[in-house]
């Protein structure tokens, strides 16, 4: 298990190494000016040309590159060129509210699409199964900025229940920052207004972040679950006289699931990438609304580490997987 | 297991019991404004210059002039007033006595002769309007209330532009320089102004949050506002269907100005909120690069002028709430000539125009391409309208998305930019040298603002000797004349001058536009019980 932790991280090096390189170049080799963003909109064009020597963009791509990967291995992903702020402080600030999102959407899509998923499986080519696959072929061919529209127009405009946009009400503030999740930091606060505020906040964009991934594991555990009462074990189980709940919800489920965690892993690292429209719409202000304005501003250094991040949250995720792969079913922990 | 249940379920009992809890449904009491416009990507007044820094400048900053009202009026503002020499070289501001930065200390001309030195060596945001005509060491004060500038060559619109300099605090700056930054990374999070609001560093996220203080002591007083607001909280708030919504359940009690004109009925009908129009000065352009061909023809150029639906465009696309512009510089702005008409929409023309330039040579058989902001709607309504027309005289174009970044990367050079490209010029002074000076001279060839590279001699001798003197009067008549000369020579497709159109909740009283700042000017607001 340990030898198999130390071979994915060191695979975990060039994958990041490659990532880098691909996305400096596509950043620098746009047709998007850093120095004339930079310098503002009413500047001349020797402004713009000695803002890019002072910046360095006159220099070859490959010294910018390689000047930037030094600073990067010592830990300073740079200063914003337009902002002047250090990357690193917009991005501690930017990923713990997606990663919230993420992980709450997740979350609510697990607790409900693992038991759908299995109960569809149950009643077979029933009422409830022919309803589930409704939902999941709906979940994912719904268009996530509509789903988001109507969730604001009918919580927040028709039953006035849940606000529209944003993190946590306006007059409610911020909770002091531990973690960065509000939700957790309201609670080590002590305030319970702070947690109330971003609940209901988080609650539609999560809902609609989690629709898409509802429907994949809840498809995948219907799967899992329908292959697994096939096999002989249940049968036997069935025929000593266990109980039928407990033959589902405990047997069948565990040897079921296994698909679907590596989906809810795989679905980690997608919904980080989708949050992208749904933190634009909710006003969430994540890595995603971020990236977004970094890259309407040509703020290079800005794309480089939001990619650098994501790419390293994605292949955490991914060995993660792996690990929880091995708990669940010890066959493949021997293969590690 | 038990545990595990637990706490699952006191979770989804949380969620419910909130969910059910009745909402607050204006978030903000009668002293706290939530400002839903966008905020600049930072708060340093000399870094960043575009229309969200206005919002920076005006409320937590003051400037040596400022202009106020529509049509923007130049008012003496931490000078309480000028004087220039004969020449047009030597600027003498006159400092108002008693007027304190936000930690106490006095605004002295000292920090004046530092802001404009700081914001030359940054060489970034409005810097440009300055750095032809001014050195650092040519900026001097005399006594601790007078300012002197002394110009390298006669600069009329010298004046118009000071407004764009923020005074900062000379001590609070340098005290927080890192490496030679000119304090730049701290004053992007932080505030070192005199304006009458003072920023709260600790509200502060970027693009995403900061609360605005009143600053009680500012020197102006507060008897502009009948009840000044105390705090002000920006929120902005980036979608638009979002934003409306916002405003319409009252989570925020202003958009931004730039409100979608299907989007303008809406807000009306509701009880709680209205629509402020006025006209800014603002102008829609589709440019056209004169290098080109068949750019480079005058007839091709009328061609594609004539072939635009200016008034299917502003009335039925826009409903009406733009008005028509035909020249370069805002109608509403000194310095056009009264008979102005400009191109008007006829396909027949077009065609002529067309067949006159073919026989000319024109390139008018290639495939031109169009480039537009992809996050900006209009810009995609008007190509496609134009594409659809243009193909009724035969002329193929191609829709091209592109960013602000990209484009304006691209019109450095005539190779690189691209055959017609849409954007607005917005109000950075308000003076002709905004509009046809820095658009049409063709020293200015290389800036996104001169990107259609025209080129006239007669033009270029005109607008030189229009900054050059100081008589408004004969500027006037110059800027006619070049401008009678731009327009019959169609470098570009001037389409209007915006109405701009902010959401306001009913509660907020005494909003005060101007084109410079777009109605952001919060001193003169107050908030109905």
């Amino acid at each position: 298990m340990f030898l198999f932790l130390i071979r994915r991280l060191l695979l975990v090096i060039p994958a990041l190494i490659g990532l880098t390189v691909l996305t400096f170049v596509l950043v620098r080799v746009v047709p998007s000016d850093p120095a004339a963003t930079l310098a503002g909109e009413n500047s001349s064009r020797k402004q713009i040309e000695e803002i890019r020597t002072k910046y360095g963009f006159d220099q070859p791509l490959h010294t910018q590159f390689f000047i930037y990967v030094g600073q990067v291995l010592t830990g300073d992903l740079g200063n914003s060129v337009f902002s002047n702020r250090p990357v690193s402080a917009d991005v501690r600030r930017t990923l713990p509210a997606t990663i919230e999102l993420t992980f709450t959407a997740l979350l609510f899509a697990t607790m409900i699409g693992i038991p759908l998923g299995t109960m569809a499986a149950v009643r077979h080519n029933g009422l409830l199964d022919h309803a589930v696959r409704v939902v999941t072929v709906g979940g994912l061919a719904v268009a996530s900025f509509w789903f988001a529209i109507m969730l604001q127009l009918f919580f927040s405009m028709e039953l006035e229940w849940l606000p529209l946009r944003g993190r946590i009400g306006v007059n409610v503030g911020a909770p002091a920052t531990v973690t960065g999740f509000f939700l957790i930091d309201s609670v080590i606060a002590g305030r319970w207004d702070q947690f109330v505020s971003a609940l209901r906040h988080i609650a539609l964009p999560a809902l609609t972040l989690s629709l898409p991934a509802l429907a994949t594991i809840a498809r995948f555990a219907r799967a899992g679950v329908l292959d697994t009462l096939q096999r002989d074990f249940v049968h036997y189980e069935t025929a000593i006289g266990y109980p039928r709940r407990r033959i589902i919800w405990v047997y069948v489920l565990r040897n079921s699931v296994i698909a679907a965690v590596t989906q809810i892993g795989l679905l980690f690292g997608a919904l980080i990438s989708s949050a992208v429209a749904v933190e634009a719409i909710f006003d969430w202000p994540g890595i995603g609304s971020y990236a977004v304005q970094a890259i309407l501003a040509a703020d290079y250094k800005a794309v480089l580490a939001v990619t650098l991040v994501i790419g390293v949250i994605y292949a955490a995720v991914n060995i993660l997987v792996d690990l929880v792969h091995g708990l669940l079913d010890p066959r493949v922990a021997e293969q590690l | 297991m038990k545990r595990a249940k637990s706490i699952v379920a006191t979770i989804l009992a949380g969620l419910a019991l909130s969910a059910v809890a009745p909402t607050q449904l204006t978030a903000q009491d009668k002293n706290t404004l939530v400002w839903g416009d966008t905020l600049p990507a930072g708060l340093d007044p000399h870094a960043i210059f575009d229309v969200p820094m206005q919002f920076i400048l005006l409320n937590a900053y003051d400037t040596l002039y400022r202009y106020i009202g529509n049509p923007p009026d130049l008012q003496p503002w931490l000078a309480r007033s000028h004087a220039v020499s004969e020449d047009g070289l030597t600027w003498l501001f006159k400092l108002n006595d008693g007027v304190k930065f936000h930690d106490g200390s006095p605004v002295t001309a000292a920090d004046v002769v530092y802001s404009f030195r700081r914001l030359l060596a940054m060489k970034r945001g409005p810097a440009g309007a300055f750095l032809p005509v001014l050195k650092p060491d040519n900026i001097t004060a005399p006594d601790p209330q007078t300012v002197r500038f002394v110009l390298d060559k006669p600069y009329a619109p010298f004046l118009a532009a000071i407004p764009l300099v923020a005074i900062v605090n000379q001590k609070q700056v340098e005290a927080n320089i890192k490496d030679g930054d000119f304090g730049a990374a701290w004053l992007s999070g932080n505030d070192a102004g005199s304006g009458a609001y003072r920023i709260d560093p600790a509200t502060y996220r970027p693009r995403e949050a900061l609360d605005l203080l009143r600053f009680k002591e500012h020197f102006k007083g507060w008897a502009d506002s009948a009840r000044p607001i105390d705090v002000v909280k920006a929120r902005p708030v980036a979608e638009t269907s979002t934003r409306v919504l916002a405003l319409m359940r009252g989570e925020i009690d202003a958009t931004d100005s730039y409100l979608p004109t299907d989007q303008v009925e809406r807000v009306e009908k509701n009880p709680r909120t209205r629509v402020a129009r006025d006209e800014s000065m603002r102008v829609f352009i589709i440019r056209m690069n004169n290098k080109k061909p068949p750019f480079d023809n005058v007839n091709a150029r009328k061609c594609f002028a004539t072939a635009f639906n200016y008034e299917g465009f502003n009335q039925v696309i826009l409903k009406g709430f733009v008005d028509r512009n035909p020249g370069p510089n805002p109608r509403n702005l000194w310095g056009n000539p009264p008979d102005l008409a400009g191109y008007k929409y006829d396909l027949a023309a077009a065609k002529s125009w067309c067949d006159k330039a073919r026989a000319e040579g024109a390139k008018l058989d290639r495939e031109v391409e169009i480039h537009i902001q992809s996050e900006l709607e209009q810009t995609s309504q008007a190509a496609q309208m134009f594409q659809a027309d243009l193909q009724k005289v035969g002329i193929k174009m191609k829709i091209v998305s592109s960013t602000w970044a990209q484009i304006t990367s691209a019109t450095g050079k005539p190779e690189t930019s691209p055959d017609l490209w849409i954007h607005w010029v917005s109000t950075y002074f308000v003076d002709p040298e905004n509009w046809i000076g820095q658009m049409y001279d063709s020293q200015f060839e290389g800036t996104w603002k001169a990107s259609s590279y025209y080129s006239n001699a007669e033009v270029d001798q005109l607008l030189r000797k229009a900054r050059s003197i100081s008589d408004r009067g004969e500027r006037e008549k110059l800027y006619q004349q070049a401008t009678t000369k731009v327009v019959a020579d169609s470098p570009d497709i001037w389409v209007y001058n915006t109405i701009q159109l902010r959401g306001l909740s009913k509660r907020v009283q005494g909003y005060k536009f101007s084109p410079v700042g777009g109605g952001g000017d919060l001193r003169y607001m107050s908030l109905s019980e």
